[in-house]
């Protein structure tokens, strides 16, 4: 099933929704008000009404108690796939928009970048956890190294300190350059430029890491 | 302050309630980190917890403004809150495939985010903003509404046609209205939820009268021809309303013995 958001008519879905919206539960006074609003789409507010009804039927407990009890730090595999719908979509909606003089690239910079939330202290901390120097995370944050040479394990890695999607993870190193985020952590001597991406070996052996933290990161 | 919204609902131009705008505007002010913290909160009745209204703002902030980061650290947290929405209306068992229709509905909602401001409909989301469980439910219905629909290849049915003037089934009725009538509470959720299945059972237009007259409270008909009955809605007579309620009623019968 591959259902489009554009379904039904915008002027439909704003009828229905007002319809929803209004109450918990309508009824014959709020639908005759919809019908004489939108008199084109009688039967289908008709319709939606007893949808609605049957609907509400259950209530909302159940649904607040099984929100409540959601774990703030697990990120189901079903919100993965929809961060990666919303990437997909951000994707398409930003190359249709995009002048044809900045077509020049063939992977978006318009992927969210994980690390663009990260004060300097959370920044400092994921690099002190991953046992590496802020120049080599910076790396990570500016997509300065070749996506294809990140091991499986490493993505995981990050994206589980990073407590993001996988997806989101990964569409972000894949991105173009150009889409830097957020302040910069890094000193200026260190500063990685914009240009050509390193392998991942080569960003490890050359961000001023010990040989235990380069072997080690290197076996993720 | 937060961006004023665009649509309309039943009545009139769309306005946040109280307490979501000064939320919002609250939240805006947040750094991510204080923000992050705020977003771990689940329970609704503490006091920082987060509003899915101030969530949908937040993304929508997020995105007009590239704040990439903020859409990172919101959107996964609003879904989370859909998913576990979805997991309890559109349960395993209730359509052929469930997890599907339920990974469907999820995708095209955070898909709406990435389109927001643009399209057909570019401020879709405004209705989130205001009355964020209300607007999801018809989000839900319609993709469901869509699925069923595909899925559904049995032909009409003739409609029986009854002799004589059908027999009244108050007695049955009376709980069912009652029922579609008063707040769900957690006591009544087991007979709730097998009025709900019986209901679904029923054939389309039986289950159409009997919500009509008795969970909107539509006359079966008028006398009046402005008035507008569940006969109007249905485009049918009233004794056609009368005898697809009969027809209910006997389905439905268990549900007196309850009372």
């Amino acid at each position: 099933m591959t259902p489009s958001i554009t379904a039904s008519p915008p002027e439909l879905r704003d009828a229905l929704y007002a319809l929803s919206i209004a109450k918990d539960a309508p009824d014959a006074a709020l639908l005759d008000d919809l019908v004489r609003r939108f008199p084109q789409f009688g039967g289908e507010l008709t319709d939606f009404a007893i949808s609605i009804a049957i609907d509400a039927l259950h209530g909302e407990a159940v649904v607040e108690a099984a929100k409540a009890a959601l774990d703030p730090n697990i990120l189901s595999p079903a919100v993965s796939r929809a961060m990666s719908r919303f990437q997909n979509r951000l994707h398409a909606v930003s190359e249709s928009t995009r002048l044809p003089a900045a077509t020049d690239r063939s992977v978006s910079a318009y992927a969210i970048n994980p690390f663009a939330s990260l004060s300097r202290e959370d920044f400092r901390g994921f690099a002190r956890r991953l046992d590496a120097s802020s120049v080599f995370v910076a790396k990570l944050r500016d997509r300065q190294i070749e996506p294809d040479t990140l091991t499986p394990g490493f993505r995981k890695r990050v994206a589980d300190d990073l407590r993001a999607p996988l997806d989101v993870v990964v569409a972000h190193f894949a991105a173009a350059q150009g889409g830097t985020a957020g302040p910069q952590f890094y000193k200026a001597d260190d500063k990685p430029n914009n240009g050509g991406r390193q392998t991942f070996e080569e960003a490890v052996r050359s961000s001023g890491l010990s040989e235990a933290q380069q072997r080690a990161l290197l076996a993720l | 302050m937060a961006r004023t919204l665009q649509k309309t609902g039943a009545n009139g131009p769309l306005v946040r309630p109280d307490d979501v705008e000064t939320q919002i505007d609250a939240a805006l002010t947040l750094p991510h980190q204080p923000l992050r913290a705020r977003l771990d909160i689940t329970d609704p009745q503490d006091a920082d917890h987060l509003r899915s209204e101030t969530l949908v703002h937040l993304v929508r902030h997020g995105r007009r403004t590239g704040d990439q980061g903020l859409i990172s650290l919101v959107l996964p947290v609003l879904l989370a809150r859909c998913e576990a929405n979805l997991i309890v209306k559109v349960p395993d068992g209730q359509l052929p495939e469930a997890a599907t229709v339920r990974e469907d509905i999820l995708g095209e909602f955070s898909e709406m985010f990435a389109s927001d401001g643009t399209g057909k409909n570019p401020d879709e989301l405004d209705f989130y903003e205001c009355k964020f469980n209300r607007a999801f439910r018809f989000f839900r219905i319609d993709v469901v509404r869509r699925e069923t629909g595909r899925l559904k290849l049995v032909a009409q049915m003739p409609e029986p046609d009854q002799d004589g003037e059908p027999e009244p089934h108050d007695d049955v009725f009376a709980r069912v209205s009652e029922v579609f009538r008063s707040p769900a509470t957690q006591d009544g959720d087991v007979f709730r939820s097998e009025l709900h299945d019986a209901i679904l059972e029923l054939p389309p237009d039986e289950r159409d009268a009997v919500i009509l007259v008795h969970a909107l409270g539509y006359q079966e008909e008028s006398d009046d021809p402005a008035e507008e009955t569940a006969a109007t809605r249905c485009d049918c007579t009233g004794r056609t309303i009368r005898n697809r309620l009969t027809r209910a009623a006997t389905k439905l019968a268990r549900f007196k013995e309850d009372l």
